[in-house]
Parts: structure tokens; sequence; C-alpha cells
């Protein structure tokens, strides 16, 4: 209960703000029991990034389903809009989709630090909170969208590892 | 004339020429009525070029081991130039030990860090977080060569470097990336807060209540006996608690070795400060109301004053700072969009 209260004390971010959050605590010996809109976190299936707008299309995430996912050097990624945190030439990223079908509050988990923005149309949506998941769960930070129906991007940028996992979850 | 005078000539003429090296022609500062200049190192001037440069840096995660940090990752523009968390974590998920101080006015701050009154140039302060170990922050200590390395990869980025750093040649390295972030900080200027409005004349650029705040700030609540000056810090070390044995940050005192010293921090500056939440050197309190009140040692605030205090303070947000695309990401260089 504790380490869902953790996840859930999200804080209010001003318009566009991704801000880090450190990793919760971890302690404990075993990995941390999620809450079940984030069981999906356990058992990622594997995927790589796209490099273009183009090349998202065919990498789409699935609300609920943790993605393990392999990203590109920075300089060889083509951002349909540039990260307002672009990462450096050493840096990882890449771009991958997603389908919102019912309206509402996103959270979008990550394993780490790196820059999360979500696109539509040209423009980054801009977050409405930003956290840090439970500890010992892997997640390191989690950033909330309010989204309407459609197709959307989801960006990373300036990641320091070659892989990176995600999780897009809808919130009740 | 005495035989000491012509040496006294010569003395103030050197003087003089290194003022004026300070500040090159094609830079001029732009500064409100009253305010005097920064103090710039005579041998890293003000230039329009450099300060391109070090705008460009500022943003550049190439700084940091990973390429995941950047000076602008913790010093977010519309925080203040400080972020929203209670520290920053490092660069590989070190835990971090203070709170991101906000940048503005950092030009003119008499030292540059929470706890190290020997760290008086933005020069020196800039290698911390870039190569500091206490934290690990951006991780290049032992890798500070990789820098050059990677910006020496990009031309426009060693154009850049000719163009600030004629005299060196365009060297790429430590110091001149130091003195090119440096001389963008110094421009991080805030002076359109509706509290500059107000000091020059425009009552109503405060609300009745922040009027209130603000004759409690300079009057009996003393806040301003320690938040002094145009930028609200004397730029001393004071403890605004009692310091606590086995403290994990002893402050001052961990540079000083003094007992006496543990507990003190530096004064930080005020500026933009409603934008900058959590406070205090550790970040332990989360609102305005609460920084206040745990002033407890040096100024008992009564419960009924907070309201005046806090919105005094955030009489001193300059939107126009925190959105002024000068010190914003760039999104050209070299004539080329980013």
């Amino acid at each position: 209960m504790k380490q869902f209260l953790t996840a859930v004390l999200l804080l209010s971010a001003p318009a566009a703000a991704t801000a880090q959050e450190g990793p919760a605590p971890c302690t404990a010996s075993a990995p941390a029991s999620l809450p079940a809109n984030l069981s999906g976190w356990a058992h990622p299936v594997a995927v790589t990034a796209a490099r273009d707008t183009a090349g998202a299309g065919r990498v789409t995430l699935l609300p609920g389903r943790g993605a393990a996912v392999t990203l590109s050097p920075t300089p060889r990624v083509d951002y349909p809009v540039r990260p307002e945190h672009p990462g450096g030439t050493v840096s990882r990223g890449g771009v991958l989709s997603f389908d919102v079908t019912s309206p509402g509050d996103y959270r979008i988990a990550s394993s780490s630090s790196a820059w999360i923005e979500v696109a539509r149309g040209g423009k980054t949506i801009p977050s409405t909170a930003h956290g840090h998941g439970p500890a010992c769960s892997g997640i390191m930070k989690m950033v909330d969208f309010k989204l309407v129906l459609g197709r959307y991007l989801l960006e990373v940028a300036g990641n320091g590892q070659p892989t990176i996992s995600l999780m897009v979850v809808r919130m009740p | 004339m005495t035989r000491a005078a012509p040496n006294i000539v010569l003395l103030v003429g050197i003087v003089l020429l290194a003022c004026a090296a300070a500040t090159r022609p094609d830079w001029h500062w732009r500064l409100p009525p009253g305010w005097t200049p920064p103090p710039v190192p005579a041998d890293n001037p003000m230039s329009a070029t450099k300060i391109a440069l070090g705008r460009r840096l500022f943003y550049n995660a190439d700084l940091s081991i990973d390429g995941s940090m950047a000076c602008a990752t913790c010093h977010e523009q519309h925080h203040g130039f400080s972020d929203g968390n209670a520290t920053h974590s490092g660069v590989h998920g070190e835990p971090g030990r203070r709170n991101v101080p906000a940048l503005a006015n950092v030009a003119w701050m008499p030292s540059l860090t929470w706890g190290d009154p020997r760290v008086r140039t933005l020069e020196a302060q800039l290698l911390i977080p870039i190569a500091g170990t206490h934290p690990v922050e951006m991780g290049m200590n032992g890798h500070e060569d990789e820098i050059a390395e990677r910006l020496g990869t990009d031309d426009c980025y060693r154009r850049m470097f000719r163009a600030a750093f004629p005299a060196r040649d365009g060297a790429i390295d430590m110091t001149t990336v130091a003195d090119a972030l440096a001389a963008f900080e110094r421009t991080l200027i805030s002076d359109h807060a509706p509290y500059d409005a107000w000091r020059a004349g425009d009552a109503a650029a405060l609300s009745p209540l922040a009027r209130r705040g603000a004759r409690l700030f300079f009057g009996p609540a003393g806040c301003a006996e320690c938040h002094a000056g145009p930028n609200f810090s004397d730029g001393a070390f004071h403890a605004i608690a009692p310091a606590q044995s086995h403290a994990a940050d002893r402050g001052l005192g961990e540079i000083t070795g003094r007992a006496s010293d543990d507990g003190r921090f530096r004064t930080p500056g005020l500026r933009n400060v409603a934008l900058s939440a959590p406070y205090l050197h550790d970040g332990s309190a989360p609102t305005l109301r609460d920084a206040i009140k745990a002033h407890g040692e040096v100024a008992r605030v009564p419960e009924n004053d907070l309201p005046a205090l806090t919105a005094f303070l955030a009489g001193l947000t300059d939107p126009r700072f925190v959105q002024d695309t000068r010190f914003s990401l760039p999104d050209y260089a070299c004539g080329k969009r980013l």
C-alpha cells in the first residue's frame, strides 16, 4: 500500500514540464509488487524505437503493456518535434506511437530519467504531473498527460543507455 | 611628484585597462537605473559571440558523461533556472545532495554554492556540477577531455569557439567551455518583476496584500536583514535553525571545520522564488509558507502575516525573464536550424 501511495504521489507540473525525479529509495531485497494498473511493467515486450515519424507509426505501444525499448544514437534520430531537452550526441533516443481509444488521463512510466515528450500534429502535449515510481519497481519516473482520442507520438530523448523500459498507462 | 607617483599612475592604468578588457565593445550591459554592472573576470571579458556559445553549451547534454544531462536539465527556465525537485539525481542516479539554486542575477552573487564561500566565480563553480564527485552530477570527472572531443566533431562548434576565443585560437577545452558558460549565465538578468515596477514608483504593481508583505519583509519580519539588496541576498552564511548533531550536511562547517559553522548556508536570492519550490538547501520546504516557517531561529513570523509575505514574494516573479528567448534553448547556430 505504501508503495502504491508513492506511485500516485505525483507533483503537479507546469506546461510542458516533465522534470526529472530521483528514484524512490529501494531498501527491499525483492522487487516491489506493483499496483494493478502497472502490472504490465513486469512482462515487457521487446521493441526497437523508430528514428522518425514515419517509422514510429510501425512501433506502437499498447497501453497497459510494458516495453523493453532499444534506442538509437541521438544524432540518427529525426524527432517530429525537437525535444525540450534534446540529449547529447552520445545519448540515445527514439520515437514510438500509441493510440488513445478512450479520452482521459494517461501516464508514461519510464525506467530512466530520459526526457519524455508526447506529441501530436507537430506540437508537444503539456504534461499535467510528474513523479517517481514505486520503490524497487524499476520505474524511475512517471509523467502524466491528459489526452483525447487519436494517435500520439512518444519521443524519448537523452537516454544514457541503449535501452529503456516504457509503459503507457490509462489512469482510472 | 614623489617617486612613487609614476608607479601609482601605471598601476591605475593597468587596472583601468583590465576593467575595459572585461567588457568588449560588442557587449553592453542594459541595467535598470541604480544597478552597477556585475564583476567580470578580466581574463574572461563579455562578448556577444561568447554568450551565444555559452547559451548553446548550457543546453548541451554532451557536457555529461552519457549525454543525458545538460546544465539546463536542472536549471530550467520556467522554474527561474532552478527545478521542481528537492534535489536532483546525478547522471547515474546518484542521490542529489542540495536543492538546485536559481540563476537569476547570479552574476552579482559574491559566492556561488550553498556552503562554500571559496567558490567566487562562475568559471570555478561550473566545474562542480560537470566534474564534481560530492555528489556526482554530470559525471565528467576524469573524462573532461571527452567534452572537447565531442564538441570538436561539430564544425559549427569549432567556428563558434574560434569566434568566441580568437586570442586562444578557438581552443576547445574545459577553460573555454567554462568561460563561455559563465559569460552566458552573467546575462541571466531578472529585473522586470512587479516588485521592480513598484520600486520604480508604480504603486499598483503590487497588490495591497503584497504591499503589506513588503512592509513586513523590509520591516518587522526582519527578512531583509539577510535577504538584502536588489537580489535579496547578503551573500553571507546563516543558520536559520539550530544545527543538528550528525547532520548529513554541515553546510559552511564542512568547509571551515568549525562546529560553530555547522548548519550555516548562504542566503539564497529570492528573485522568481515562487517558481522554484521546493525550498531550503535540502529542498525540505515544499512551499513558501513552509520555507518562511522554517526560519524560526531567526524570524518568527505570525501565522496571519504569512499570506502577505508570500504575496510579496510572488511579486518577485519576472514573467519576461522566464520567457525570454535570449535565454532559451537555441533553435539556430551558424545560420542553420538545430
